[in-house]
């Protein structure tokens, strides 16, 4: 029998275990706490004396100080509060581009590793196509693409972004199931089920997928810091979220011009950034060893 | 399995390193070192080499063939070189030519028709050849030629119906009609026959990367991406001049790298810095200095009078917002122009109230609706525009909208551009403040000022309010007359007009005829100033400032004279170093 | 192997195909063109204009302008740009080489970096050493690379000077001091800063990478037999892990190739590099089709071609693989 189909007690045991030995991993733990903080930085950001397009002109590039703790940009508004609201955007477009990478790489993946033939064929050869496209270049030229269609909700250009990033990254969660299921499949659990009549969504979804959870997870948090990065590449290059929206990446663009003048404008956003980056590889390292069954050897 | 690895992972490199081996491949020049016989003086006071920033490649150093702003700054420098030229003042100076032909010289015919150049004596090409009336008919015949490829310049060329060279100093062009440009038109260079080739195949003209030209500086490399080098021309008509032994271009797209250039010294001539000029001057203190000239580029906010998104691009149906007087004026009332430009742009703008903001044709006529918020918002209340619970306001009793409306409105920009942005920015601050909502969205540039087929949104007439930046040459009248003539409303019938607004005023019309036809500079310019008031009066448009072209320059180079006419390097045979 | 090899390559015709009418929808399905530049300069007439656009032949239907670039493409003629009016091949023949330069020289610098400390940290995982090693790696890899570009401009460039000449540290512009063309020292110079951006991130990744693949495969049965019949522990490490661990490290390295060039679009534009990325990034903004599309899919064939090579060293590499 699987590790499946033990019952809810046992299955709570397993999560448990997970939990236990992520949060052995202090670092891991550590960045979950920072994570957390910035979520609720941002969520709370209308908490903020400030509001993110206040403008006070005639107040710009004011240094950190004790009424704007990370001072002001050109037009003075309030960088602090403009990074807490950037954060919202960013977070999200790295949340929502990797659920739907993930969704659509799990898709591909699950389809190509367990029906293989021609389904696995084309499909592969599809993602393989996606995977030579040079990225930056053709995120580009989609957001350019998508942008200038005559689509009224895509005008709100953070879906763009959203789209086009995920659009460029399901190819890795799609090789890592496909992979993951084509081991799988082959697994007596998976025929049993077959022999007593499951049929193949059943077996791909109630019994297949939950046993590549773990990698999916390490692999969501790869994509996500990479997703976050990717938003600040686009809008320091112009093709991100537009203005009047911040986000961490609008921020530190506009900063350019100012890197000797008011270099604060172009640190925090970086640093932020560089934080959360930082904390969603330490939680995909957690997950990585919570996961790994060899990890329990190699604890010292 | 190691030793298999290891050789497997140097080969690869050595692979990689071997593809790239090869150096930077420039496009060498065949010979354009100086001859013997013009062997260049050794370097005199004020000579040496100065470095100019670009921040993109220039596509080519023919001004004919160029698109946009940037290939000027490079071929004033080598190719541009013709018989008349624009100074600081705006002025025409004769260059190759002896003089200017005028009327009162007889060069100008009375009937305006005829044309006489006479060029200076002893003339050269860069490569040493004689300049000859010969070389004016060839730029006349390329350029009168419809499969030229030209882009730029080619204004009137058409016109000229007969060209005669009766010695090689002497050529006199008949026109069919009066065309003022007459001047304008010979002030952007000369091409030589022998040196280029047939009009048809312009655009593969080798001369366009190795200009033959008759100005002050030679191309002698041009490392593709990288930099453009040029040594001084010692054909230069002008004795004595250029000081300098050379220029190289470099093309730097980064600003923090640019600024960072000329702070260790590496460059002496950085265009568009993109820091404010107080600030730049404070960080380059003792090695450069920016300077602002007035440009050409004049931002506004165009209103669109017509509904939009009606599938109906012309102008029947007035917009149900901004087809009220009331509503333009509060907004135009709204707009704290001030601190816009001095505390927003930091002074590197200069204001402007209408569209014509420099140049002969310059009219100062002042703002009507000056920055007054009590106006803006009693105009509105009087407009049926009662302000809403979100501090919004929604029309009760307005004059086309519908009871309910809430005052939203779109304004479309480009993207990448921080003047823009931040002046959009600011713009929706300051109509907040008197309850109209504009959101701001901006699309790429090459959608904002596409094509009616591409569905522009301007074309199309599907905006509200459109935010851009326009400029003129010194022969307006084209793009004057195109963009509010009632005529030129863009339509299916006639998708390329350029009144965007779909502005309908018969005065305007009858001023812009007038505009057209004179050869009396006064007179044009008291109809452009007709137009430019009821530009004022009507508010199709409201002016917010002119862009003034700025330039860091280096402390050590002397003798420059920057001008709204021409790119940064149209005195460079001024130019001295040290 | 041969027959493998040839079908490998086939296999990648329909993928060219896919990428390319994708590519083509992208480029040209998208409003906008390459006058628009023009038609915003006043010193442009209306006529010229529509004389342009005829002569460019952008009003044909989409599927014709299709056929006919591929037609060229495979005929081995790119195009002609519109914007520079110069052979297209010859354009990116100039800037492939110093793409290839940079890249090439960030992905030495990566292996040399990121192989020891890989295998160190999978060593003695979770010691102390293993724990610094990962959060300086992890730092790199949470870098913005245009923000470690700014930020190595400000403090190599500008910040600190050589104390005996005041000039500074290191060079950012371009690949040559003026008048140094072609000086291979001179060039290296050049290429301390960008490579350092570059690579920062991939040394952090590859690292990673190559210590959790060892750390798989140390607790594999031959591993412990080695250790059992008493060979030396460093031995073990090396002369077996190792080599197994960076197999799938050539397919990693393979399928990263898009990102790798990614980054140099940004290393090109900070540090005034005339690389691919830039011909590509001034060609998108001025919509200068036939640079755009030949720029994209040289390079989406460059790395088809060395996901091939991986292919083929992996199984040059490890004789288990059989090629049915």
């Amino acid at each position: 029998m699987s590790e499946l189909s033990l019952g809810k007690k046992q299955s709570e045991g397993i999560a448990a275990l997970i939990i236990r030995r992520f949060f052995k991993h202090r670092l891991a733990g550590i960045a979950i706490a920072v994570l957390t903080v910035l979520v609720i930085g941002s969520a709370s950001a209308f908490l903020s004396r400030y509001n993110p397009t206040d403008q006070e002109p005639t107040n710009s590039f004011q240094r950190s100080n004790a009424e704007h703790w990370f001072g002001t940009d050109e037009l003075g508004r309030d960088i602090f509060t403009r990074i807490l609201y950037g954060g919202r955007v960013s977070l999200t477009v790295g949340l929502l581009s990797t659920f739907l990478s993930i969704a659509l790489g799990v898709v591909v993946g699950a389809l190509s590793g367990y029906f293989g033939g021609w389904t696995d064929s084309i499909l592969m050869r599809i993602t393989d196509a996606f995977l030579t496209f040079p990225t930056i270049f053709v995120l580009i030229l989609l957001g350019a693409f998508l942008r200038e269609q005559q689509v009224p909700w895509l005008k709100n250009s953070v879906l763009i972004v959203i789209i086009i990033i995920a659009a460029l990254s399901w190819m890795w969660p799609a090789r890592l199931v496909r992979g993951l299921f084509l081991v799988l499949r082959e697994r007596e659990f998976v025929s049993a089920t077959r022999a007593l009549g499951g049929s193949d969504a059943r077996i791909i979804i109630r019994h297949i997928l939950p046993n590549c959870i773990g990698p999916i997870l390490v692999s969501g948090t790869l994509q996500m810091a990479s997703a976050i990065i990717t938003e600040s590449g686009l809008s320091y290059l112009g093709f991100g979220v537009q203005p009047p929206t911040p986000t961490w990446g609008s921020i530190l663009a506009t900063a350019q011009n100012q890197v000797f003048r008011a270099p604060w404008i172009a640190f925090y956003p970086g640093l932020m950034i560089f934080i959360t980056v930082m904390a969603i590889n330490y939680i995909g390292d957690g997950l990585r060893d919570a996961f790994d069954p060899y990890v329990i050897h190699t604890e010292m | 399995m190691k030793h298999k690895l290891l050789p497997l992972l140097v080969l690869l490199s050595l692979v990689l390193g071997a593809c790239g081996g090869g150096g930077p491949t420039a496009t060498e020049s065949p010979d354009t070192s100086p001859t013997a016989e013009t062997e260049p003086a050794a370097s005199v006071e004020g000579g040496g080499i100065v470095t100019l920033i670009l921040p993109e490649e220039p596509t080519t150093l023919n001004y004919f063939l160029a698109d946009a702003a940037i290939v000027r700054q490079a071929a004033e420098a080598t190719s541009m070189t013709g018989l008349a030229a624009i100074n600081e003042k705006g002025e025409f100076v004769a260059m190759l030519a002896h003089e200017l032909p005028t009327l009162d010289n007889g060069g100008l015919s009375a009937d305006y028709l005829t044309v006489t150049w006479k060029l200076r004596e002893g003339l050269k090409w860069s490569d040493g050849e004689p300049l000859t009336s010969d070389d004016i008919r060839f730029t006349i015949e390329v350029l009168s030629n419809p499969n030229s490829g030209a882009v730029s310049g080619t204004g009137g060329f058409d016109l000229i119906t007969n060209i005669e060279t009766p010695d090689d100093l002497t050529v006199v062009l008949t026109y069919s009609q009066p065309y003022p440009g007459y001047l304008d038109q010979f002030a952007y260079g000369l091409l030589p026959r022998h040196a280029t080739g047939a009009a048809e195949d312009m655009t593969s003209w080798e001369w366009n990367r190795q200009p033959v030209g008759a100005g002050p500086f030679i191309v002698s490399n041009w490392v593709s991406g990288e930099s453009i080098s040029m040594t001084k021309n010692p054909n230069y008509f002008e004795a004595g001049k250029p000081y300098l032994d050379g220029l190289v271009f470099r093309i730097v797209p980064e600003p923090a790298a640019q600024t960072a250039m000329m702070m260790n010294g590496e460059a002496q001539f950085h265009l568009w810095p993109g820091e404010f000029k107080e600030d730049y001057d404070k960080l380059l203190a003792g090695k450069a200095t920016q300077h602002l000239i007035p440009g050409i580029w004049n931002m506004a906010i165009d209103f669109n009078l017509s509904a939009p998104f009606d599938g109906d691009p012309a102008a029947a149906t007035p917009h149900p917002i901004l087809g009220d007087i009331r509503v333009r004026q509060a907004i135009a009332s709204a707009i704290n122009y001030g601190s816009l430009q001095q505390d927003v742009l930091k002074g590197s703008v200069g204001d402007s109230t209408n569209p014509f903001a420099y140049g002969w044709y310059q009219c100062d006529l002042p703002r009507k609706f000056g920055y007054d918020v009590e106006k803006a918002n009693q105009l509105l209340d009087e407009a049926g525009w009662v302000m809403g619970d979100d501090g919004i306001r929604v029309a009760k009793g307005a004059m086309y909208a519908p009871d309910g409306t809430r005052l939203s409105l779109e304004l479309q920009g480009y993207t990448a551009f921080d003047p823009l942005q931040l002046t959009e920015e600011f713009i929706v601050e300051n109509l907040k403040a008197v309850g109209i909502e504009a959101r701001i969205q901006n699309y790429d540039f090459s959608i904002i000022f596409g094509t009616y087929e591409d569905n522009s949104p301007r074309m199309v007439g599907d905006f509200d309010m459109l935010i851009f930046d326009r400029g003129f040459t010194t022969e307006p009248q084209g793009y004057v007359a195109d963009a509010y003539s009632s005529t030129s409303i863009p339509t299916a019938e006639n998708p390329t007009g350029g009144n965007y607004f779909r502005w309908v005023n018969p005065e305007v019309d009858s001023a812009l005829e007038t505009a057209g036809s004179s050869f009396d500079q006064q007179a044009r310019k008291d109809a452009y100033c007709k137009v430019g008031q009821a530009v004022i009066d009507d508010l199709p448009q409201v002016y917010l400032y002119l862009f003034q072209d700025n330039y860091g320059v280096a402390d050590n180079l002397t003798g420059y004279n920057l001008s709204t006419w021409g790119s940064m390097t149209w005195d460079a045979q001024n130019w001295k170093y040290k | 192997m041969r027959t493998y090899a040839l079908r490998r390559i086939l296999q990648t015709i329909p993928i060219i195909f896919i990428i390319s009418i994708l590519l083509f929808l992208m480029v040209r399905a998208a409003p906008g063109g390459p006058l628009t530049a023009a038609r915003r300069n006043p010193n442009v007439t209306k006529e010229q204009l529509e004389r342009l656009e005829e002569k460019l032949g952008l009003n044909d239907p989409l599927p014709v302008q299709y056929g006919r670039w591929m037609s060229d493409m495979f005929s081995g003629n790119m195009g002609e740009s519109i914007k520079f009016h110069r052979p297209v091949s010859e354009m990116i023949s100039e800037r492939i080489p110093n793409t290839l330069i940079l890249v090439g020289a960030s992905f030495l610098l990566t292996l040399i970096l990121a192989i020891p400390i890989g295998v160190l940290s999978a060593r003695k995982p979770y010691s102390f050493f293993d724990y610094t090693v990962t959060t300086v790696t992890f730092i790199g890899q949470s870098i913005p690379v245009y923000w470690l570009g700014l930020g190595l401009i400000v403090v190599f460039y500008v910040t600190l000077k050589n104390p005996a000449t005041g000039d500074p540290l290191f060079p950012v512009g371009g690949m040559n001091t003026y008048g140094k063309e072609g000086d291979l020292l001179d060039t290296l110079w050049h290429l301390v800063l960008p490579v350092t951006a570059l690579s920062l991130g991939w040394v952090a990744w590859y690292s990673r990478f190559l210590r959790s693949s060892m750390l798989d495969i140390l607790h594999e049965d031959y591993i412990r037999t080695a250790h059992a019949k008493g060979l030396h522990a460093w031995a073990v490490h090396y002369k077996h892990a190792l080599s197994n661990a960076m197999l799938p490290l050539i397919t990693l390295i393979a399928l990263d190739l898009p990102s790798l060039f990614a980054g140099a679009l940004f290393v090109e534009t900070i540090f005034s590099w005339p690389g691919m990325g830039r011909l590509f990034w001034d060609a998108a903004k001025g919509r200068d089709y036939p640079v755009l599309l030949s720029v994209v899919m040289v390079t989406a064939v460059l790395i088809i071609v060395c996901n091939i090579l991986a292919d083929l060293a992996y199984g040059w590499l490890n004789p288990q693989v059989k090629y049915e």
